[in-house]
């Protein structure tokens, strides 16, 4: 006896943005990448097709970064010194865009000579991220949007307490930009109210809801993922965006993945252990509807795409 | 086609002509008459209303008039065109003002028409003319003014104190045998015997008065009205912060606080010195002595109650959440340390549970929601944001705690609505400059709380801050500044303030009002949700508090305090808490009710879920990350 499986038809569905642009769109990215249209929850089949997979960024610095694990600064080596160059061996990697976070100890001008540095090493679509202080992002995003005009950035990491820059340079300057907010719904809604309120449509927005790393949080990220895209779904307009999570970042502050000694050794090998601490981080952030992963770990990568693959096909 | 106006006041006299179409605001400037419109002609502040006499006039916009004021006539000049030949009158503006907002002022405070002091109060004042002893009759002394009492006032069995009998000889002799006796009938129990609190020589004139205090002591500020519990009139009605604010702004600090060594001492010595100060401001007002109050009605949070008569508080904060007392006993003053007569009644109101206490039960009680046919909601807007929801038949009510940003504390500039604070302001949408009205008219020493309602809205409305209540560096005007706190916008310049000193509103001066106002919205959204009655369904919106005289509707939906409903279903009571107080120490009957109220009365724990964390969050923004509960916020960005 065939059985009909029950099909929920939600009213809203999430908005189409496109990162990167190519030299037909005005930019000189190799490719452009297109992320979400989901009409329903994710993977499910037999409801809908998934329309766009996760993209893969890999995260990079403009400077050696000093705090990251010996083990990712074994894996990409001299690289690391070099953005440009730490960009090419990504995109090798199989990163489907880059990250480029910039440094404190940059100026203007460093900050704009690295990312013109990773746009003509690698033809990926690019996010940049201020080093993380409102000054300082402000400072080194605008002149960085100016000098990108029309490649289509992703520009970060705005937050309720600053966004107006950022905003307005990504407006005048055709990118998008990326709205964090810690960890829960009507946050994240919130600032995407202000954001639009300044005039940037919607489909330039990309959402990074935070989320925390395995067995530090994850499941309150996740299920905050998974609120905002029910929200979603039911038609709420200021929550149909794409997310991007930052697994790599998360993993690598755990305790599991950066520290090799002095730890039980039932826990077994380090690097071992840390690429799974990233990859399971992840694919459980996919599963939660994810659309862009930020890692750090080549290998991770490659496991990550793997099962994204699978659950597309699926 | 040209049109005849003629324009008319005191001291206006003027004349001009004026083609179709021309809005009367500028018609009136060329005419030379000068009209206010401090919002800059947008029609928002209904501070150009005129009235129309004669002749036709479009009204594009009457917002702020009510439909009797249209059909009087009244128009507002900045949105108003001529159509014909008019006669207009410009009523002095301010009154115009006064006027329009006489429906959101609240109301003078009357004596229960039904008051009858002989026979709903419990104290009483007698005349007793004892029979001198003699040789003949050796009764007493103390026996002979039971007698007196039982014969000529049937007061059967009353009881009286040592310090009563101490001096007991000498007033009997003092007055010749005549004397005045203030008796008071235990209303907790009323088979027991009645409490002589004094008596004095000779006769007192019949109405003169006999006081009482009613108390409100609110966890940011103390109320306390002295009353003629004779005629019933209220005398002086006196304010001032609660002396225990420095040590803990909300219940909870409070709490904390009592229980280190020797802070539950401290804290009601810091209460008892307020009230005493302010009993004994306002019985200088009316020239009587503080030990002349016979009997203080206390309304007030369970915690100050319990911080007040010295009981730990400390289960109060702790799961289940249990006070020592609901409902305690009636006292007296001595011993509670009231600088009201030492055998003076307190009678502390009965409150329902831990975080509704008897100034929410005294609340309700004078809002008259026990008493309502429709569902009625009753928010109280203070310190803690207690709502009831109900009617005459059911009650619910819970608790949040929203801070003292509407009471004016713990904002930079904020004060109590007193003299020199700035009660309303307006902001105009073109140049960002305000205008701003001060209670007593006077020079601004501060902000008080429907200032800073008036204020935030405006300050949104008009962009200088945005919803989430950033303030706007890139505005274009030298008020936005960045301050010692993070952005700020300059309300009023130094050379206009009491002080010399800038006021301002500061960044996080609109993060605890953003918090305020989001804990009491969230409060009463909760609540309907957890009964199922969707707010728009209650028939009126009844709001208590401190937060000053002229709160206005408007503003208060635009920042997302108050649901938007329509304004008119909303009303102003001030303080309620007090004012349920005033009733129970009248009337005896009341007093009754407010311990029925108490009973009746079913709290919801909103702690219970996280479904007031949500509604909490998404409420902290302007009016409300929801916009569509927002309908009239929504128009007003529309237009701006």
């Amino acid at each position: 006896m065939p059985i009909d499986i029950p099909k929920d038809k939600w009213p809203g569905s999430i908005k189409k943005i496109t990162l990167g642009a190519t030299a037909a769109e005005g930019g000189t990215r190799a490719k452009s990448i297109t992320l979400g249209g989901q009409t329903t929850l994710p993977y499910l089949h037999f409801e809908a097709p998934t329309p766009n997979s996760p993209a893969i960024a890999i995260e990079i610095k403009s400077r050696k970064p000093e705090d990251w694990s010996p083990l990712l600064a074994e894996v990409w080596g001299e690289a690391m010194n070099d953005p440009a160059k730490w960009a090419k061996k990504a995109e090798e990697a199989g990163a489907d865009l880059i990250v480029l976070a910039l440094m404190l100890a940059d100026s203007p001008d460093d900050a704009v000579k690295a990312v013109k540095s990773v746009l003509s090493a690698s033809g990926l679509p690019l996010i940049v991220w201020g080093p993380g202080q409102a000054e300082k992002d402000n400072e080194l995003l605008v002149p960085v949007a100016e000098a990108a005009k029309g490649e289509k950035l992703v520009l970060g990491i705005c937050e309720d307490k600053n966004y107006r820059t950022i905003v307005a340079t990504a407006m005048a300057n055709g990118h998008l930009i990326e709205a964090r907010t810690p960890m829960d719904v009507n946050l994240a809604k919130q600032l995407n109210i202000l954001i639009t309120d300044m005039g940037l449509p919607a489909d330039r927005i990309l959402m990074d809801p935070t989320t925390g790393a395995l067995g530090y949080g994850i499941e309150y990220g996740y299920s905050v993922m998974e609120r905002l895209r029910l929200a979603a779904l039911q038609g709420d307009s200021m929550t149909q965006l794409p997310m991007i999570v930052t697994p790599g970042f998360e993993a690598w502050k755990a305790k599991e993945s950066k520290v090799g000694e002095g730890v039980p050794e039932s826990w077994g090998d380090w690097k071992a252990r840390a690429v799974h601490w990233e990859t399971l981080t992840a694919v459980a952030l996919v599963e939660s509807g994810a659309d862009v992963i930020v890692l750090r770990h080549p290998e991770s990568v490659k496991r990550v795409k793997s099962a994204i693959e699978e659950l597309v096909m699926a | 086609m040209q049109h005849t106006l003629t324009f008319t006041g005191e001291n206006i006299h003027a004349t001009i002509t004026v083609p179709t179409n021309t809005l009367l605001a500028d018609a009136a400037q060329h005419a030379g008459v000068d009209i206010g419109q401090p919002c800059g002609g947008q029609g928002r502040c209904g501070r150009c209303a005129v009235q129309v006499t004669l002749g036709n006039a479009r009204r594009r916009s009457t917002l702020r008039l009510s439909p009797e004021d249209i059909a009087q006539g009244f128009a507002l000049a900045c949105q108003t065109v001529v159509e014909g030949d008019l006669a207009i009158y410009v009523g002095p503006q301010e009154k115009i003002e006064r006027r329009l907002t006489t429906d959101r002022v609240v109301a003078e405070i009357t004596v229960p028409p039904d008051y009858d002091y002989d026979q709903v109060q419990s104290i009483q004042r007698v005349h007793l003319d004892l029979a001198p002893p003699s040789l003949e009759d050796q009764t007493d002394d103390w026996s002979r003014l039971q007698t007196a009492l039982r014969t000529q006032v049937k007061m059967e069995k009353v009881a009286c104190s040592l310090h009563l009998l101490q001096t007991l000889s000498d007033t009997l002799r003092a007055g010749e045998w005549q004397v005045t006796a203030v008796v008071e009938r235990n209303i907790q129990q009323p088979e027991m015997p009645m409490r002589l609190i004094e008596i004095y020589p000779g006769r007192v004139d019949e109405y003169s008065p006999l006081w009482g205090a009613a108390v409100d002591i609110g966890t940011t500020t103390i109320t306390l009205w002295l009353v003629d519990l004779v005629s019933g009139q209220v005398k002086a009605q006196v304010a001032e912060y609660n002396g225990q604010i420095g040590r803990g702004e909300d219940v909870i600090s409070r709490i904390i606080y009592s229980s280190k060594n020797g802070g539950r001492e401290e804290l009601r010595q810091r209460v008892l010195d307020t009230i005493n100060g302010l009993l004994d401001t306002a019985c200088k007002r009316v020239k009587v002595r503080p030990e002349d109050v016979m009997k203080c009605s206390i309304a007030g949070n369970s915690t100050m109650i319990h911080l007040l008569l010295g009981i730990p508080a400390g289960n109060i904060r702790l799961s289940p959440f249990i006070t020592s007392v609901n409902h305690p006993p009636l006292l007296i003053g001595s011993e509670v340390g009231l600088a009201i007569h030492h055998e003076g009644t307190v009678d502390c109101l009965p409150g329902v549970a831990s975080y509704v206490g008897a100034d929410i039960t005294a609340g309700v009680l004078s809002s008259g929601l026990e008493d309502s046919e429709n569902v009625t909601l009753f928010i109280d807007v203070g310190t803690n944001g207690e709502t009831v929801l109900g009617n005459r038949d059911w009650m619910v009510t819970c608790a949040c705690s929203a801070g003292p940003a509407f009471e004016g504390a713990g904002v930079l500039n904020g004060m109590r609505a007193t003299t020199g604070a700035i009660e309303e302001v307006w902001i105009n949408s073109e140049s960002l400059e305000p205008t701003y009205r001060v209670i007593g008219g006077g020079k601004p020493k501060g902000i008080c709380g429907s200032g800073l309602i008036s204020l935030l809205s405006e300050a949104f409305l008009t962009g200088v801050i945005d919803k989430a209540g950033n303030v706007n560096l890139s505005a274009k005007t030298k008020r936005v500044r960045e301050g010692s706190h993070g952005g700020e916008y300059v309300v009023a310049w130094g050379t206009e303030t009491e002080t010399g000193e800038d006021i301002v509103l500061s960044r996080v001066d609109v993060d605890n009002l953003l918090r305020a106002k989001a804990a009491i919205y969230a409060g009463f959204t909760v609540l309907a949700d957890t009964v199922g009655v969707p707010l728009e369904s209650t028939s009126r919106g009844l709001v208590g508090g401190s937060v000053g005289k002229y709160i206005n509707v408007e503003k208060a939906v635009q920042i997302g305090l108050l649901p938007d409903m329509e304004w008119s279903r909303f009303e102003f009571l001030g303080n309620t808490s007090v004012k349920g107080a005033y009733y129970a120490l009248l009337d005896w009957r009341r007093r009754e009710r407010i311990g029925d109220i108490a009973r009746r009365m079913t709290y919801i724990e909103l702690s219970a879920d996280n479904s007031f964390y949500d509604a909490f969050t998404s409420a902290l923004f302007l009016p409300h990350t929801d916009m569509t509960r927002f309908p009239s916020v929504a128009q007003a960005l529309d237009k701006t």
